[in-house]
């Protein structure tokens, strides 16, 4: 997985810069979005991984699939990752491009997971606490996980902050 | 410590009582790979290089390379129960051991945790493992003697208070038997004593530990063991574990020895963890950073001065120095002092211990090679009375090897000749010593000068060692007075010469032995 995101790394940036530059992030994020759901099916991944499919019918197959779905710029990259024998790469991709795009607009994804569903009015409480701690525009995605008992586990990249009841009595657990 | 049921319960609540809840903040990664030890981690973009990273199930392992996408972590101890997928969290601290005075006596093994089965250990003070030596102006010069206990060392090569003396042999020479009549030695002289075991049988350092304890040496020693059953990481760990358990009586204005039995082990462990990860292999295979490794290490143990033992302690120790003598151990394959880890330790030391297998298998015991053994530091820190004698068995050693392959013409040799060779074998004779039985200094005293002022040239030399014995048996029941004046004050002034001469006059004259 790692080594697969250093791979990765290159075509991101270039993709990222191009997008920079053409004021186009959000439809390339489309773009490599789509790719990279593509790209995660199994079927595909067998196919690519086949050494009897030639280059140009992978070519054929993929703008077949994305058909309108990629612009030119996507087919020329898509088309890229074929002849390198990097299309395996899409998802990491996508995944670099969304980091930098919302460092460079300057959010953070924070997944929040929760014991029971959040209000409207604790979502919001939230996105201004962690607007302040974090120092960036936040994006919150909820999930519920029951397993919490109670309290939120709030992630943003590496960074977690666990105030549930589960992380307590673990920590308590520990103590003793 | 016996608790019955309703005690426990009472600490129980009490410790959740004190527990106070806070909201965790922490970096997480997953693992991607388990592999021999080593664990691949994505994530965890804020580690910091030698930072301990939490496991599942209460197991740790520690950050060693920190690349762009991922971090290679080795796990110290247990990693079958790790799969791929695993959070792992950080816990923004560098690995820290217990030190205090509780240590001493106990056995631990290479993170500090007991293992002699005498229950926890009793100190709440801890230190990291990896620190920086002390700085120049912190620092003493060594003037202060370390005495091992043996002839030929105390004699030959002094270690001072502070220094660094290599202890290099191939296997089987005797190079631990040093170490452990060293710690014997130190027994009512202050010194603390730290022994770590690295990748050693499990067998031998119980042996150690009897030997130990049946000298009544185990009180002022304390034994860390990182035994060859132990993950690589650990064994890597051990040396810097047993430093940090040293530096504490340094300081604060004490003495201490440790010893390091052997760093080839560490090298290897290292060199294990660093193929692993996937570090350049270099001369060997040891990776590029195998020199700094020991020299880091090595250069903790040092003399430091007073003011910095006031700083340290806050100003509780005043006018007091510190030291950390250090003897590092290290095997070689074959007599082979040029191979890497050799050279490398050698040349980072302050003077090396060489023993030899051809002279242990002749007898001569410890093996000590008097012609290749060198202290840089320790001559100034020798006692007087060993300092003066030291200097004429050292140059009787000296002439008598480059005369010894003359030997077998005795009768065709010149008068002065053939009187240096007899005073040579009679000399190394003298150097003999038996396992256990380190001596004093004024016993010391005794048979040096005895063989300088050639009360031993009469001597059959198979009868050289019975007459030291019998010497020592009367000198101690009869001239105990001079000897504990020469203990004390450590002079070989005109009186005390006089009072030896005498003595041994008298002792020729009425005894047999």
């Amino acid at each position: 997985m790692s080594e697969l995101s250093t791979l990765a790394r290159p075509y991101a940036e270039a993709v990222f810069k191009i997008a920079v530059e053409s004021k186009s992030t959000s439809e390339w994020s489309e773009m490599l979005g789509f790719l990279s759901v593509v790209m995660q099916d199994q079927e595909m991944v067998a196919i690519v991984a086949n050494p009897k499919v030639s280059q140009e019918q992978l070519t054929g197959l993929v703008l077949d699939i994305c058909q309108d779905q990629l612009k030119e710029q996507g087919v020329n990259l898509a088309k890229l990752l074929v002849e390198n024998e990097r299309l395996i790469l899409a998802p990491q991709i996508s995944e670099l491009f969304e980091a930098y795009k919302a460092e460079h607009e300057g959010y953070v994804d924070v997944e929040i997971t929760s014991a029971y569903a959040l209000t409207k009015e604790e979502q919001k409480s939230f996105s201004t606490t962690l607007k302040k701690q974090l120092g960036k525009d936040v994006q919150i995605t909820t999930s519920i996980d029951k397993s919490l008992i109670g309290g939120y586990l709030a992630k943003a990249g590496d960074k977690v902050i666990d105030g549930s009841v589960k992380g307590q009595l673990q920590q308590l657990a520990k103590k003793l | 410590m016996q608790l019955n049921p309703s005690e426990i319960s009472d600490l129980i609540k009490k410790k959740i009582e004190n527990f106070d809840v806070n909201v965790e903040a922490h970096t997480e990664g997953t693992v991607v790979s388990v592999t021999d030890g080593i664990v691949r981690v994505h994530g965890l973009s804020e580690a910091m290089q030698g930072e301990m990273l939490e496991f599942p199930e209460n197991t740790y392992g520690m950050a060693l390379n920190l690349e762009r996408d991922s971090v290679g972590v080795v796990m110290l101890g247990a990693y079958q129960h790790i799969t791929e997928g695993d959070t792992v969290k950080c816990t923004g601290k560098i690995l820290e051991v217990p030190v205090g005075e509780a240590l001493l006596g106990r056995v631990v093994d290479g993170l500090g945790n007991p293992i002699d089965g005498k229950g926890a250990i009793d100190t709440t003070e801890t230190s990291p493992v990896e620190k920086i030596a002390p700085g120049v102006i912190a620092r003493q010069s060594v003037d202060q003697p370390v005495q091992l206990g043996l002839k030929s060392i105390d004699s030959m090569i002094p270690v001072g208070r502070g220094q660094r003396e290599l202890i290099i042999g191939d296997r089987q020479t005797g190079k631990t038997a040093i170490a452990i009549d060293a710690i014997i030695n130190q027994k009512g002289t202050g010194v603390k004593c730290i022994y770590v075991a690295i990748g050693q049988k499990r067998s031998s350092i119980a042996n150690v530990v009897r030997k130990l304890e049946e000298h009544d040496a185990l009180a002022h020693t304390t034994i860390v063991v990182a035994s060859a059953s132990e993950a690589a990481a650990i064994q890597f760990i051990a040396p810097y574990t047993g430093c940090s358990m040293g530096e504490y009586f340094r300081d604060k204005g004490e003495d201490a020895l440790i010893i390091y039995d052997d760093l080839t082990k560490q090298a290897w462990a290292y060199r294990q963890m660093s193929l692993l990860l996937r570090r350049p292999p270099g001369r060997e295979a040891y990776p590029g950073d195998v020199f700094y490794i020991h020299s880091r290490l090595l250069e903790r143990a040092s003399r430091i001065n007073a003011e910095e033992v006031e700083k340290l302690t806050g100003g509780k120790v005043k006018g007091k120095t510190g030291s950390l003598t250090a003897l590092p151990i290290i095997e070689t394959q074959g007599g082979d002092v040029s191979a890497f880890v050799p050279t490398n330790v050698i040349s980072i030391t302050d003077g090396q211990i060489f023993l030899e297998s051809d002279l242990f298998n002749s007898g001569i015991r410890p093996a000590v090679n008097a012609g290749l053994s060198v202290s840089r530091v320790g001559g100034a820190a020798q006692t007087k009375i060993i300092k003066k004698l030291g200097g004429g068995i050292r140059l009787d050693l000296a002439q008598y090897r480059e005369l010894a392959a003359f030997a077998q013409f005795a009768s065709d040799l010149d008068e002065s000749t053939r009187k240096q060779i007899e005073r040579g074998q009679r000399v190394t004779e003298l150097m003999k010593q038996d396992q256990y039985s380190p001596m004093s200094v004024a016993e010391m005293g005794v048979s040096l000068h005895a063989a300088n002022e050639g009360f031993l040239d009469d001597l059959d030399v198979a009868k050289v060692r019975d007459f030291e014995a019998a010497l020592q048996s009367y000198m101690k029941s009869e001239q105990a007075d001079l000897m504990k004046q020469i203990n004390d004050t450590g002079d070989y002034s005109a009186e005390i010469k006089k009072g030896i001469q005498s003595a041994i006059e008298t002792f020729i004259k009425t005894s047999s032995w």
